[in-house]
């Protein structure tokens, strides 16, 4: 099953002409799975289901129920679109109805009629197109994470160096980082004179932290001298921000890296003056660089507004009056109105914890980064299922007041529902319950004991049971069912791997037997079992009046052979398709089971044409396949005003496959007389085989 | 009959359907199918109760069939139908249906003839 899934790609043809889907299935070929939907509300299901499984869409506009644009709104509108690829299939032809398409977001488009030529090409075009997108999509997605990870892990060090040199707390470079990013952001609304994209205002920011690296070189009496620093000692301060910059220069392999370019323009020029009286270079107006200039600022105000170790913290409003007076050097007048405008989100930044707002942004710059490079790919689509299927059961276990419990074999491990741990009295989750005392004080040892065994010696095809005890609910003691199914590996080697299930009120319980229900469904199929449809079709012929009713046996030629040649479990693939097959094709009135081995049965009303319904099941079961080709037989028996015994319509049904049989691989007969000589070649009913 | 005369027997274009469709066994086994499909039937229904909304459909569905088999002249009928319905130009309805089921008959007759010779 698993193989099958993996090679084979499936197409969902959404089109209400049955016609022209089995056209555009026939040009596909065997190469591919098709799934059919006749209308967009079919399709949207089988989406929702199938989900990243689906390879390719090939949807028609008009339709009834739900037309081609809405499907195409809700794939848009849950972000499928871009995972599966759709190819627009009409017989439209205006330009007006083409475009609307493009913009929903279709791939391409095939106007009728279909040429097998162009609609296979385009259809591996647009598969192979989106798989290649898909892995480039991943990779660069890793990349950018792997790349953002690392260098922001690198720049938080170095800077840390420094501020431990520094004696400070390592606030600062955060807060540097964090004002010029709230000062840029800005800037780019009041004014489009510095042409920074979202890109270059991170880079900026992520750079400001190593605005200080060359305070490296200076020596731990000038660093943390307490007092004013003397003119020498200041000359040699000053130099900081040259040999910051020559840090950066001197890594020649780096020095194209946008980080290091701009982190050498802070780090050289953070302390230049708008009016040319700073240092190194002299720089005055828009020689500076806007990023040198941001960080001059934002270096300013969290030296005002922080203790060091020359001096106390001034006030908020003090730092900003300082600055704005011009106490504190001269800024570019837009740097100035951009710093007044922020200036209250400066404040509530400086006392936030700086680190978290950091964190928090470069999770929003990787999932930006990742959205842009394209939706979540399919591996993320899969989890976010499994975080939805989650949720579906949490949800569910809160709000239905029931207690349910999941056991885990490895770890050893029982987890009850909230409510359930509620009413027990005891911790939602229990290690190792075998040997738990808590669990022991709920639950007999005993009973725990022989549930586990009937859990173990369950089967895959066969995994409820029940099992009534005493449980003792906070200190009540009541009598329940405990209605479970054993979980088991997926692979072919079978083992147990746990188990979950409810506690039932025996009281409470009104009359419906879960074993029953769940015992009357075929495990690989998941059709109804032989009894049950037995006897669900004895209850429909007692009470039948006029109406008419098929009975159909069907057999999967060579199955034995198959079996044989390539092993049980592709056998059972085989029937699990047939049997979805059949499932598409009937309606939810008509029965379906699994006859015996091989068999699958089928019980339905005649309607008007019955012999075209049939023939239609038929030729749907003997469609050729993408992995195999396979036929089957089919005996049909219908009810006539005698035969309204279930017993006399299955023979009968019987001997038109047994006649069907004789006469070759991939036969269909209606039962009549004359098949009744071939009565001895069937044993009589042979119920036990069943 | 073969499948080329009943081609033209009904108004069609058979070299197109088989560059189309690959090959004879194809065209020939959808032809047939082509009397299973019930939106012939489902137009006229709908006519009848004016539920136009379905009979463009309907109509819109024939002509889809009729593009991929290339039956060029049920497919001519059955487009100015749908363009009709979908304009909601009612004066022309009924003219124009008679000429879809007459040539839907003929086209019918003709594949049910190959039917019966093959």
């Amino acid at each position: 099953m698993n193989s099958r899934n993996r090679f084979v790609q499936k197409i969902l043809i959404v089109d209400d002409s049955e016609m022209n889907r089995d056209i555009l299935s026939e040009m596909l070929g065997n190469e591919y799975e098709i799934i059919e939907a006749e209308n967009g509300e079919e399709a949207i299901a089988i989406l929702q289901q199938k989900n990243a499984e689906i390879s390719l869409v090939l949807l028609d506009i008009v339709m009834p129920v739900m037309d081609g644009y809405e499907v195409l709104s809700v794939m848009n509108s849950n972000n499928w679109i871009s995972d599966v690829p759709v190819i627009m299939i009409s017989s439209e032809s205006s330009t007006a109805i083409i475009d609307r398409a493009y913009e929903l977001g279709v791939t391409d488009f095939i106007s009728r009629p279909f040429d097998a030529l162009i609609v296979r090409r385009r259809v591996v075009n647009t598969i192979l197109l989106y798989a290649k997108q898909k892995e480039l999509e991943a990779m660069v997605a890793e990349q950018i994470y792997e790349k953002e990870k690392n260098s922001s892990l690198m720049v938080t060090i170095l800077s840390h160096i420094v501020e431990f040199r520094n004696g400070e707390s390592g606030l600062h470079v955060l807060h540097v980082q964090a004002y010029t990013e709230i000062m840029l952001r800005h800037l780019v609304e009041i004014t489009d004179k510095y042409k920074l994209t979202n890109d270059d205002i991170s880079l900026i920011a992520k750079a400001s932290a190593l605005h200080d690296i060359g305070k490296i070189s200076i020596s731990d009496e000038i660093l943390n001298k307490p007092g004013r620093l003397t003119t020498e000692e200041f000359e040699i301060m000053k130099t900081h921000s040259s040999v910051g910059a020559a840090m950066l220069s001197e890594l020649s392999v780096y020095e194209n890296e946008p980080l290091v370019k701009v982190a050498y323009e802070i780090c050289r020029w953070h302390h230049e003056r708008y009016d040319g009286r700073g240092y190194p270079d002299g720089l005055k107006e828009e020689e500076i660089p806007i990023s040198a200039q941001m960080v001059a600022l934002a270096d300013v105000y969290d030296a005002l507004t922080s203790k060091r170790v020359y001096k106390n913290a001034f006030s908020h409003e003090t730092a900003v009056n300082m600055i704005l007076n011009g106490e504190c050097g001269t800024f570019n007048p837009v740097v100035l109105e951009c710093f007044k405008s922020v200036a209250d989100d400066l404040e509530k930044e400086s006392k936030t914890d700086a680190s978290d707002y950091i964190l928090k942004k470069e999770m929003i710059n990787v999932t930006d980064e990742m959205l842009q490079h394209g939706e979540f790919s399919a591996s993320e689509r899969t989890l976010n299922m499994l975080k939805y299927e989650r949720m579906k059961s949490n949800f569910f276990s809160t709000v239905s007041n029931e207690v349910w419990f999941e056991y885990t074999e490895a770890p050893a491990m029982i987890t009850f529902s909230g409510y359930g741990a509620e009413k027990l009295g005891i911790k939602e989750y229990i290690m190792n319950p075998m040997e738990s005392e808590e669990l022991g004080s709920i639950i007999n040892r005993k009973d725990i004991l022989a549930l586990s065994n009937m859990l173990r010696n369950t089967t895959p095809d066969q995994p409820v049971i029940q099992y009534d005890c005493e449980v003792n609910c906070n200190g009540n003691k009541e009598y329940v069912r405990i209605v479970c199914r054993s979980v088991w590996s997926p692979d072919d080697n079978a083992k147990f791997s746990g188990a979950m299930g409810k506690f039932v009120q025996i009281d409470e319980e009104t009359g419906s037997n879960f074993l029953e229900d769940f015992s009357q469904q075929d495990a690989l199929t998941g059709l109804w079992n032989y009894e049950a449809s037995k006897k669900r079709i004895q209850r429909i012929l007692a009470n039948k009046k006029n109406e008419q009713y098929i009975l159909a046996v069907i057999d999967i030629d060579g199955l034995e052979n198959a079996n044989e040649k390539y092993g049980h479990s592709f056998g059972d693939c085989l029937l699990l398709h047939m049997a979805e097959r059949v499932c598409r094709r009937i309606r939810r009135k008509d029965i379906a089971s699994r006859a015996g081995g091989d068999e699958i049965l089928i019980f339905m009303e005649c309607e008007s044409e019955i012999e075209k319904a049939v023939n239609r099941i038929f030729a749907v079961l003997g469609e050729e396949n993408a992995i195999y080709s396979v036929s089957v037989c089919m005996g049909v028996a219908k009810t006539e005003k005698e035969t309204d015994s279930y017993e006399k319509l299955f023979h009968m049904a019987k001997q038109a496959l047994q006649a069907a049989k004789n006469s070759g691989k991939g036969q269909l007969r209606f039962y009549d007389s004359s098949m009744e000589n071939s009565v001895s070649e069937l044993s009589p009913i042979d119920e036990t085989s069943l | 009959m073969n499948l080329q005369e009943c081609y033209s027997a009904i108004g069609g274009d058979y070299q197109d359907a088989l560059k189309r469709l690959m090959n004879e066994r194809i065209v020939q086994k959808f032809v047939f199918k082509f009397l299973d499909d019930p939106s012939f039937d489902n137009l006229i229904r709908s006519m009848d109760e004016k539920d136009y909304k379905e009979a463009f459909r309907a109509a819109h569905t024939i002509k889809g069939v009729c593009q991929n088999l290339s039956f060029s002249r049920l497919c001519d009928s059955s487009s100015r139908l749908t363009e009709a319905l979908r304009e909601e130009k009612s004066e022309n309805y009924q003219v124009l249906l008679e000429q879809v089921k007459a040539d839907y008959e003929k086209t019918a007759s003709g594949i049910r003839e190959l039917k019966a010779s093959v």
